[in-house]
């Protein structure tokens, strides 16, 4: 089989791997982790945009290296090929190599922040909370007023307490874990690595889509967000 | 439209502290400071906030402006036997420490006169159950950033109704990934897409 894979740059790592020992011939776009920034609606119109584009006559599916990713998959959908997609919430489900293992550790974590090569090597300065440096805020909204909108906008960060770094056994050396170490130190959380898993990876492009793991999006059919266990299925574009 | 006003415009929370305390002195009624100018002031600023005049930060400033004239008003309303427009329990579900949208519209819903119980992040289906209860509230607000903490909205939902409260609160859902395909299908009252949608939706269900 030749395959697409539009994956997210986040996964670049993980992706190039499973790729490279695929029994099939994987072509792979990677798109900028800031889409997980725009919005649901905004992500979804240009995946769409990057799904139409390609060439229904060189591939037999386009496979998404994306989850969920906060409803910016929802409404995708197949004109002329069959979408593969892995049923989980988010890239850290993806990671951690399925989305019960996640929903299992989300479960007894809920103040976690997550790491991996990609997080750490990948477009970091387009994280949200950046956007708004308390420099910034006082420049433009003077210095009590910033002080406040800074306090809000970080606020949250006070109800985390940990950093878990995922490995997936791809790292050269110790040199990723050792930054995320350094990042939960320097924020005051606890530190722990998580042995994540290219599991997921390797089936999306092996062309082992069970059904209990993936969702296969036939031509004519949309991605619909359930919220439930199965996280996504397909309904009829109406 | 008067010092109040324009202060809680401009997210000016000393000058709003000031113009509630003059008024006070000069003898103005509480209830009309709240109906005549703060209403109308976060009426204002959800207007703005929806043809892209204001953003989260100018919401963010009003609403502490308005909290701060609220501060010195609150006990002459307490006094003078003012209702509220209703008495709301707010909180993120459960799995979920995101909060910003949450206190953003907590902060709207206290300026526009409602009485504001607020559970902060990550709270249990039995703690609102109990907040509706010792708060005799008649409206939920529950909020979610993530897809995978959605499904708390439904099991919170699913505990009110278990506990009989769903005669007495109306529930109102919100957050980045909550539509209103997904309100309806937790049986939600209503979904609100931003906090200033959220002020006329509470308004409508405790009408």
């Amino acid at each position: 089989m030749r395959l697409k894979l539009i994956s997210c740059e986040v996964l670049y790592r993980e992706m190039c791997a499973a790729a490279a020992r695929s029994p099939h011939q994987v072509d792979i776009e990677f798109l900028p982790k800031g889409l997980h920034n725009l919005g649901g609606p905004a992500m979804r119109a240009w995946l769409q945009d990057a799904v139409d584009r390609v060439d229904a006559t060189r591939y037999e599916a386009v496979l998404l290296g994306y989850a969920l990713c906060g409803n910016g998959i929802a409404g995708l959908e197949s004109h002329t090929l069959p979408l593969v997609i892995p049923r989980a919430h988010d890239c850290i489900a993806l990671l951690m190599g399925g989305r019960d293992r996640y929903r299992s550790y989300f479960e007894n974590h809920p103040g976690v922040f997550f790491r991996s090569t990609g997080w750490l090597e990948r477009g970091e300065d387009l994280e949200q909370a950046t956007l708004y440096t308390l420099e910034a805020l006082t420049a433009r909204y003077g210095d009590d007023n910033g002080r406040y909108l800074f306090e809000q906008f970080n606020g949250y960060q006070r109800n985390y307490r940990q950093l878990a770094y995922i490995a997936t056994g791809l790292e050269p050396d110790g040199s990723f874990e050792q930054r995320a170490r350094e990042e939960a130190a320097r924020r005051g959380w606890q530190f722990e690595t998580i042995c994540g898993g290219l599991r997921l990876f390797e089936r999306l492009v092996a062309g082992d889509w069970d059904e209990n793991d993936f969702l296969v999006v036939p031509p004519g059919w949309r991605v619909k967000a359930t919220y439930d266990d199965g996280v996504i299925e397909k309904e009829r574009v109406a | 439209m008067s010092d109040l006003y324009d202060a809680i415009l401009n997210g000016n929370a000393p000058a709003a502290a000031e113009a509630a305390r003059q008024a006070l002195e000069g003898g103005a009624a509480a209830l009309e400071l709240v109906q005549g100018h703060m209403v109308p002031a976060m009426d204002e600023v959800g207007r703005r906030f929806e043809c892209e005049d204001y953003f989260v930060p100018e919401l963010l400033l009003a609403a502490r402006a308005m909290k701060a004239a609220l501060a010195l008003i609150r006990p002459h309303l307490a006094s003078s036997g003012a209702q509220p427009a209703g008495r709301v329990v707010i909180g993120t579900v459960k799995g979920d420490l995101h909060d910003i949208g949450k206190n953003i519209v907590a902060s709207m819903l206290e300026g526009g006169g409602f009485e504001i119980t607020d559970l902060g992040a990550d709270v249990a289906p039995e703690k609102f159950v109990e907040a509706v209860r010792a708060h005799r509230a008649n409206l939920v607000c529950l909020s979610a950033l993530l897809t995978v903490t959605m499904s708390s909205m439904k099991t919170t939902i699913d505990a009110l109704s278990a506990a009989g409260l769903r005669g007495q609160a109306k529930i109102m859902v919100g957050g980045a990934p909550v539509t209103q395909r997904y309100a309806d299908e937790i049986g939600a009252d209503g979904y609100g897409e931003n906090a200033a949608v959220a002020v006329a939706l509470a308004r409508k269900l405790c009408a």
